[in-house]
């Protein structure tokens, strides 16, 4: 009896897998044609959790010929195709989500009072520092540049952010305006460039 | 170096937190207000964060002047 064969080539993920699933169910042994290295792997991995034979051989034009067989105690759980997309690494190689930029444009948090502000930017900014992952890039403009000079009360917070690898961008106009570029104490002072580039380039921007 | 080591005092409000800080500001008592760790209370509130060699100066402050409600070792 020939060997079916599935043809998941130039399929998105997690079609490939979930085809090949179906197919293993039905079939004692299976060929599957994928033509990237996403779909081997999370065939491999379907392989695995299925307890079936697995090898792969490169083809011609970058397709991977799979084969899969079954080796008696493959489950027979049916195909839930949300549950295998979640499972399997669906992320498109090569798009990682972009850097975490936060946003200090304030020397305040949210709007209706300034004392309550204070109090929440503070709590903000110190929470940061237990971010996992950390912002990439924290950017300071308008008031929000009184928070990285001296006497900030959360200045050690932003130095910790500095120390931990976060680039600081402190608006250069903005700590002229407020007459205060020699009280500077964390990061560095940038341009409207460097930040219009840096949020631009954001994967998530966060502005408290 | 031996890591250093925090206390918290927790108040009965924010706003006992901010006459504290007041206090502590004018005494030139080293402290910051955070937010309570999570570990703590998962109520949003705010603390008063200083080192625990300082505990006694900012009880002293605080002494029938603000009410707390505990001291936490971090």
């Amino acid at each position: 009896m020939p060997v079916t064969t599935i043809d998941a080539r130039g399929l998105a993920c997690p079609q490939p897998v979930i085809m090949a699933k179906k197919a293993i169910e039905e079939n004692e042994q299976i060929t599957v044609l994928v033509d990237n290295d996403m779909a081997v792997e999370n065939i491999r991995r379907l392989a695995v959790k299925m307890a079936c034979g697995f090898s792969v051989t490169e083809k011609e034009g970058g397709i991977r010929e799979i084969a899969l067989v079954r080796t008696g105690a493959t489950s027979q759980t049916p195909v839930d195709s949300e549950a295998i997309a979640a499972e399997m690494s669906c992320a498109v190689a090569g798009k990682e989500p972009g850097p975490l930029v936060v946003v200090l444009s304030d020397n305040h948090m949210g709007r209706g009072d300034d004392v309550l502000g204070d109090i929440l930017i503070r709590s903000f900014v110190h929470t940061l520092i237990q971010l996992k992952p950390l912002p990439d890039t924290v950017i300071c403009y308008n008031s929000g540049v009184k928070l990285a000079v001296k006497d900030s009360a959360v200045l050690d917070d932003l130095q910790q952010l500095a120390k931990d690898g976060v680039d600081i961008l402190v608006c250069g106009t903005c700590v002229n305006y407020f007459e205060i570029g020699d009280q500077v104490a964390a990061g560095h002072i940038s341009n409207m460039y460097d930040i219009a580039e840096t949020m631009a380039g954001a994967g998530r921007l966060l502005r408290p | 170096m031996e890591e250093q080591r925090y206390v918290v005092f927790m108040f009965p409000s924010v706003s006992y937190a901010l006459k504290a800080e007041k206090i502590l500001k004018a005494a030139g008592i080293g402290h910051k207000l955070i937010p309570v760790p999570r570990h703590i209370s998962s109520d949003c509130g705010v603390c008063l964060r200083t080192t625990e060699d300082k505990q006694q100066d900012v009880e002293v402050e605080l002494l029938g002047r603000v009410e707390w409600n505990k001291v936490v070792l971090l």
